[in-house]
């Protein structure tokens, strides 16, 4: 990256042209597909006020020549939001789990300023280069019965009353947009254990909370105390501290604790 | 709402005794062995005590616990070695099924997981270590063999055979110390003792206390038995050293 003042927005205050313009290396780990191997390209890119790494990686795509200038295919990603909503973009960023749309290029220069590098998250299959695929969490949520049931085709009527109090505490976890961060720094969850995860456990008390939800609480208990439950959490908590949602995870973690304690208990020695 | 008769019921609990394991695993950290690490490191502290005779404090520590008689043997294997080495086996399981990663999240708790699973390790070589000298062998590597007759001597020729022996034993007790700590920690997290944020730092605040503590007691007897002898002229005609009284140590 070269150094020139902070001035420079693209609005070509010097008016000397490409010479002068501040560019970001940026190292990509690249994978062509499922099974071929991985590895490194670099990148040299424009600097635009307020990129964020998905613009980053759109004038990758539209200029794909690395910085030894071969001529190279678009990086595979993946978006939709581009506000932090919906988990698709997350990857690796500078060796820490985030959301490419929310991570802004000059708060990244800030940490690291010798450039940027972007990498697939390594607890998930990867499909093609950033783009994974996180089936594994969405099994996790199918384990725990992540759902209201709600049987039969007629109208139920209106649901039960929800006091403001059970909402502020539901709220917060109802923001999980199962993107894997937490999985990803969770040093419990990967390839050779069958721990379900933070966010998992997190959806089991969200819906063990609530009114019409609660009639499969036993069953998530079951899971939950089961193996890959909640015994395989070892209290590292990087979980709660890497949630872009702020979702107080370990609280989850140290409820499932208590309930499953008491529901084994509650097995062991009949009611 | 589910009907009458047809709601959920529980599907049949796992065929596997995960639970039980994972939580017997968690209870014998506590007890029985966290309660008997501070209780020994409570005996060896008694060396420092101001007595008639040097080491007599600690003597009369360990003729209460050989007060067991053939009793002792059978105590020692049912409640510290076999749930030892039950701890001991399903934490290197546990450790295998976990991949450290302090290096790209250094979270202080992130940094403590890691150590809880090294100082697991170390306590369980130092222990093997440590038994395997004091209690059969005593002396071909270094050390030498306790003789509860002569508990404070025997020990403290031990603990002063070779150089090395002193820091390897500052190194066990503080890695079993800091295990036990973070243990006593992450098990009110494992039972749903603390659930909260705040009362997970509180509790962490009196862990530390407790920690720092037991290790500084645990480091003070050691550095009883280092020093035992030096600073002080063993009473020729002392009956708890009897026979032992012309060989001084240091
Ligand atoms: C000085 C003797 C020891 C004491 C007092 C002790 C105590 C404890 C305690 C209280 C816990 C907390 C359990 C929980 O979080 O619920 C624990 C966890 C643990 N111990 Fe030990 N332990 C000792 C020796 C060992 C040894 C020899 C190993 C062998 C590697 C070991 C491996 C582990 C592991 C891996 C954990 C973490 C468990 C988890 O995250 O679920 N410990 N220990
Ligand atoms: S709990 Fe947080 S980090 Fe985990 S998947 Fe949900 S939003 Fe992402
Ligand atoms: S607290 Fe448990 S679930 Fe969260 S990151 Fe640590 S091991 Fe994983
Ligand atoms: S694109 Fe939706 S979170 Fe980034």
């Amino acid at each position: 990256m070269s150094t020139n003042d902070h001035h420079h927005d693209g609005h070509g205050g010097n008016g000397h042209g490409h010479s002068n313009e501040r560019m970001v290396s940026v190292r990509v780990l690249r994978q062509e597909n499922p099974h071929s191997g991985s590895h490194w390209e670099s990148f040299e890119v424009p600097y635009e006020h307020g990129m964020n790494i998905t613009t980053v990686l759109l004038r990758i795509a539209a200029n794909p020549v690395t910085t030894d200038h071969h001529e190279t295919t678009p990086i595979a990603y993946d978006s939709c939001c581009l506000e932090e909503v919906c988990g698709a973009c997350t990857m690796v960023i500078n060796d820490r789990v985030r959301q490419g749309c929310s991570a802004l290029v000059e708060n990244l220069l800030k940490d690291s300023p010798e450039g940027i590098t972007l990498q697939p998250m390594t607890k998930f299959p990867v499909v093609r280069d950033l783009l994974v695929n996180r089936k594994p969490m969405f099994e996790s949520l199918k384990k725990i019965k992540a759902w209201v049931h709600v049987d039969g085709y007629y109208d139920l009527g209106g649901g039960p009353r929800i006091s403001q109090k059970e909402q502020e505490k539901a709220y917060p976890l109802s923001c999980c947009m199962t993107c894997g961060c937490c999985v990803e720094a969770c040093p419990q969850f990967n390839d050779h254990s069958a721990f379900i995860g933070p966010a998992a456990i997190s959806q089991a008390v969200l819906f063990n909370a609530h009114p019409t939800a609660k009639v499969d609480r036993d069953d998530r208990l079951a899971v939950l105390s089961g193996a890959g439950g909640i015994t395989d959490c070892g209290n590292s908590q990087n979980c709660v501290k890497v949630c872009p949602k702020g979702i107080p995870l370990t609280d989850s973690i140290a409820q499932t604790g208590r309930d499953t304690t008491i529901y084994k208990f509650r097995q062991w020695f009949g009611r | 709402m589910s009907e009458p008769g047809i709601e959920s019921k529980p599907s049949a609990p796992p065929a596997d005794y995960h639970f039980l394991v994972k939580r017997l695993h968690s209870l014998s950290g506590l007890v029985p062995i966290g309660a008997f690490l501070v209780i020994h490191l409570l005996t060896n502290a008694r060396i420092l005590a101001p007595g008639l005779v040097p080491g007599e404090e600690f003597q009369k520590g360990v003729d209460q616990i050989h007060g067991l008689g053939p009793m002792l043997l059978p105590v020692e294997i049912v409640f510290i070695f076999l749930p030892l080495l039950f701890h001991s086996l399903v934490g290197f399981q546990i450790m295998r099924t976990g991949k450290n990663n302090p290096r790209y999240y250094h979270y202080n708790s992130n940094i403590r997981y890691s150590l809880q699973r090294w100082t697991g390790v170390i306590a369980f070589f130092f222990i093997m270590y440590h038994v395997w000298q004091m209690h059969w062998f005593g002396e071909p590597i270094g050390g030498g063999k306790f003789d509860p007759e002569h508990a404070a001597l025997s020990a403290a020729k031990a603990i002063q055979s070779v150089w090395w022996i002193a820091p390897i034993y500052a190194i066990g007790v503080v890695a079993s110390v800091f295990h036990l700590t973070n243990g006593i920690w992450t098990s009110l997290i494992t039972w749903g003792v603390t659930i909260k944020p705040r009362s997970q730092r509180a509790a962490g605040y009196v862990c530390a206390t407790f920690g720092v503590i037991v290790a500084l007691i645990g480091l003070g007897a050691l550095n009883g038995f280092k020093r035992f002898g030096a600073d002080t002229v063993i009473p020729k005609s002392s009956h708890t050293m009897a026979g032992e009284s012309d060989r001084n140590v240091g």
